[in-house]
């Protein structure tokens, strides 16, 4: 089930939340698992299994790396977690001979962190069944993160408290996430969908980067949106989740790219593998192959193609540089030129990211730098061009935080008008977002084209 | 406190707004069948363990959620005019042009000269047999491009055309593009639909009439009657918010005495069939929508017969025939699954018959066959 469709909206989360609110206390961890596999077994219904499968087996290593503190076997058990977690991942991520679990690539990531953590000694054992399965199932981040570390909901998940400025918060987050979804990533995905189909030969240079600069905005207002939906609903629960974008396309160098895009992918890397290989603590050389091995495994995280090993490690090319020294002459470069050149290497990126095979990759990227005979404007650039415009601004202004700045001036000046405006946006708009977006969900069922044609 | 008492507004407001369609969609009663989209609506899928485990079970339900949703015209209709304000320029494959028409989109992309060199040679087997006489009529992105938005791409049929007049002949080919274009500022299209009007069939008709030497009947334009006024077609179902209405006009018989076989099992006495215009597919006033075969027997037993292989655009069109003909045969190769040649064998009088192909440039590389 994803969150925007009418199946969630007015069905799941109407009944889950009369549910949830209305059981007592110690019933809510149970009625959130429940609700939980219901969510999940909904569009897996056989791999709602392996998932129960992976919680019991990292619920039991953790009792017993736990219980066998300081002694060598707790070795042991914490490899088998870290081995069965992997070879799932890899077995249905990268064999390709079965459909991919939805989610795979997140529980197992939260299941290890939990395991390693309790090795480590940061984080208590969990023996509560039950609980450790609301942290691995809980619904708002089950499907697409972010990837929660267990420490960071551990104590949300014995007793969180919510008041209603929480849960009013919860709701207007989860709002903000699915027009972020419904009403920019599905629009400019339509965008970028119609250039990638059609002859990359004939492209000219100004739809080629409209092409790219489309998939950018897709790619971020859906999974950021999504993140934004994940977030507000733990809110509404009582749960702080972990924030996973801080505006990357201000980004003024790659390295901040990172601290910006996907924060709880970049800092589970960090912890489980970067600062355990030594990180920037063995010298430049060693710093080197670690960023390496750190991006290699971000980029092939992603997906089986050798195209996301080539993104992970098109990024580490820019790490290292910046490393070695060009991250200071951006630094004093005025910012125009530091984020051109974050935007450059970020879309160029993207292009390795979005199309699969070296061919097409390669005659896009050919298509940007004008190689292709179209020239620099054509029509269709043109015409999409006009078609997009106002969608393709929103999009640039709301990915910065221009608006959010401006929010927060009119909250904060002490002044009647400014407050009144204020009031009135916080009051109006989260409704109106909605209603939208629900007729853009509602609407994409419409279909037309099989009407009586001739 | 003040905090508070916002938060509550925000909570209630999202929340009913959530329980308040959940619980109308929920009493809201079930639709069977969308005339806007023209197709059945999913309905309620049965439950078994075995749709259940398969996935089938929760898609299904998903969909019929989806179909059955609440005011669900309503809901597409704020979607189409948000794209509208946000600019968009063609909507569900349809542009919106200029001075309230709507246009079927055409991309270039998707018509290869490969398949205009396979449809003609088809054709040109066809004409070469039958010694038929072809019509090919642009679609209206190709005559009504003032009309287009600003740098709108559309499928050139020019290209086709050509290959077409080279390949059969000046002899069998009759221009219709060239007798349109002269007419290009008046009613020729629908602004809603996605054919041609009366008058647009009309001046397609007087290409022919030169192509084949047939006389030109007579036909007074003043004499046309509008039989409706608030014809909205297929494009308006794309584009469902806009409020524009055709008028479907007919230029009267010349002659009246018909009978008219459907399918080798219904028969009436006229062409145009008036239940159609209560319907959203007024269109299908012409010939009874879409049938595989039409008889047609006119009065005029001089005449010799004609066999026409068409696509809709050719409904409006034959009635003026009529007057040219003792016998009409009315071929859909879409809905006819026989073969056409064995048809057309079987259906020759001793004297020969005239065959007529006539699609719109579109629908001839889509879906004629010989």
């Amino acid at each position: 089930m994803v969150f925007s469709s009418a199946i969630f909206l007015f069905r799941f989360l109407p009944i889950f939340l009369i549910c949830y609110f209305l059981v007592p206390r110690r019933v809510k961890n149970f009625i959130l698992f429940l609700g939980s596999l219901i969510f999940y077994a909904w569009g897996e219904p056989i791999y709602v299994l392996l998932m129960l499968f992976s919680t019991v087996v990292d619920y039991c290593l953790g009792r017993l790396i736990d219980a066998n503190r300081d002694k060598a076997v707790s070795k042991v058990f914490l490899a088998m977690s870290v081995l069965t977690n992997l070879s799932l991942l890899c077995v249905f991520k990268y064999l390709e001979f079965l459909p991919l679990p939805i989610g795979i690539s997140f529980y197992t990531f939260q299941t290890m962190s939990y395991t390693i953590d309790v090795y480590r000694g940061e984080t208590k054992v969990q023996r509560n069944l039950l609980d450790f399965g609301v942290y691995v199932a809980m619904f708002p981040q089950l499907i697409a993160g972010p990837i929660v570390k267990y420490k960071q909901v551990e104590q949300d998940l014995h007793e969180r408290p919510v008041d209603l400025p929480q849960i009013s918060y919860g709701t207007k987050r989860f709002v903000t996430g699915l027009a972020k979804k419904v009403l920019i990533a599905n629009n400019v995905g339509e965008l970028w969908s119609m250039i990638s189909a059609s002859n990359i030969e004939s492209l000219s240079v100004l739809t080629a980067w409209m092409g790219i600069i489309a998939f950018a905005f897709q790619i971020y207002f859906d999974f950021s949106g999504y993140s934004d939906m994940a977030i507000g609903l733990g809110a509404i629960l009582g749960f702080h989740l972990p924030e996973n974008f801080k505006y990357p396309y201000i980004a003024t160098s790659i390295t901040d790219f990172w601290r910006r895009w996907h924060i709880s992918l970049g800092s589970w890397f960090r912890d489980y593998v970067y600062i355990p290989l030594g990180g920037n603590r063995k010298g430049l050389k060693i710093q080197i192959v670690n960023i390496l091995i750190v991006w290699m495994l971000t980029g092939i995280w992603h997906g089986a193609g050798l195209n996301f090993l080539f993104w992970g490690l098109w990024f580490a090319g820019f790490l290292i540089l910046e490393k070695m020294g060009f991250g200071r002459v951006l630094e004093a470069m005025p910012v125009f030129f530091s984020r051109l050149y974050t935007w450059l290497v970020v879309l160029l990126g993207w292009v390795c990211f979005s199309l699969e095979t070296p061919g097409a990759i390669l005659s896009y990227l050919g298509a940007m730098f004008g190689v292709n005979s179209t020239g620099v404007f054509d029509r269709q650039g043109l015409y999409l061009g006009r078609e997009y415009l106002i969608l393709l601004l929103i999009a640039a202004v709301t990915s910065t935080p221009l608006i959010m700045g401006l929010v927060r001036k009119l909250k904060n000046v002490r002044m009647g008008w400014s407050l009144a405006i204020y009031r009135l946006g916080e009051k109006l708009i989260p409704p109106i977002l909605l209603l939208v977006s629900v007729a853009y969900v509602v609407a994409a069922s419409y279909n037309p084209f099989l009407y009586f044609r001739f | 406190m003040d905090e508070k008492k916002n938060a509550v507004f925000t909570i209630s407001l999202l929340a009913t707004i959530l329980l308040l369609f959940t619980i109308a969609d929920l009493v809201d009663g079930e639709r069977i069948y969308s005339e806007m989209e023209n197709r059945m609506l999913a309905r309620k899928p049965k439950f078994s363990k075995e749709s259940l485990l398969s996935g089938e079970y929760s898609e299904d339900y998903e969909e019929y959620v989806s179909d059955q949703f609440v005011s669900r015209d309503k809901w597409v209709e704020i979607k189409t005019r948000l794209d509208i304000l946000l600019q968009k320029k063609d909507i569900n494959g349809v542009y919106l042009g200029a001075d309230n028409y709507l246009i079927e989109q055409h991309l270039p992309e998707d018509y290869t000269e490969q398949m205009e060199q396979d449809k003609v040679a088809m054709l040109k087997k066809l004409v070469d047999e039958w010694d038929a006489q072809v019509m090919l009529v642009p679609t209206a992105d190709n005559i009504l491009t003032d009309k287009l938005p600003a740098y709108a791409d559309y499928y050139d049929e020019t290209r086709l055309l050509e290959l077409v007049r080279a390949s059969v002949g000046t002899d069998h080919y009759v221009d219709v593009y060239h007798a349109l274009e002269d007419h290009r500022e008046e009613e020729i299209y629908y602004r809603t639909d996605h054919h041609w009007t009366t008058l647009g069939a009309y001046y397609g008709y007087l290409a022919w009439t030169e192509t084949t030497g047939q006389r030109a009947r007579l036909y007074n334009m003043e004499n046309m009657t509008t039989v409706s006024d608030d014809f909205q077609g297929t494009l308006h179902s794309r584009v469902p918010v806009v409020r524009t209405t055709d008028p479907i006009q007919v230029l009267p018989m010349v002659s009246s005495e018909l009978h008219v076989t459907y399918d080798q099992q219904t028969t009436a006495d006229t062409l145009f069939e008036e239940k159609y215009l209560s319907t959203k597919n007024q269109y299908g006033y012409f010939l009874d929508d879409n049938h595989a075969i039409v008889e047609i027997q006119t009065r005029y037993v001089t005449g010799g017969t004609l066999f026409v292989i068409k696509d809709s655009y050719a409904n409006c069109l034959i009635p003026l025939l009529v007057p040219h003909y003792g016998k009409i045969y009315v071929v859909d190769p879409r809905y006819y699954n026989g073969s056409l040649s064995a048809l057309m064998e079987s259906v020759e009088s001793e004297k020969g018959m005239d065959v007529l192909v006539l699609y719109n440039c579109v629908h001839f590389l889509e879906e004629f066959r010989y």
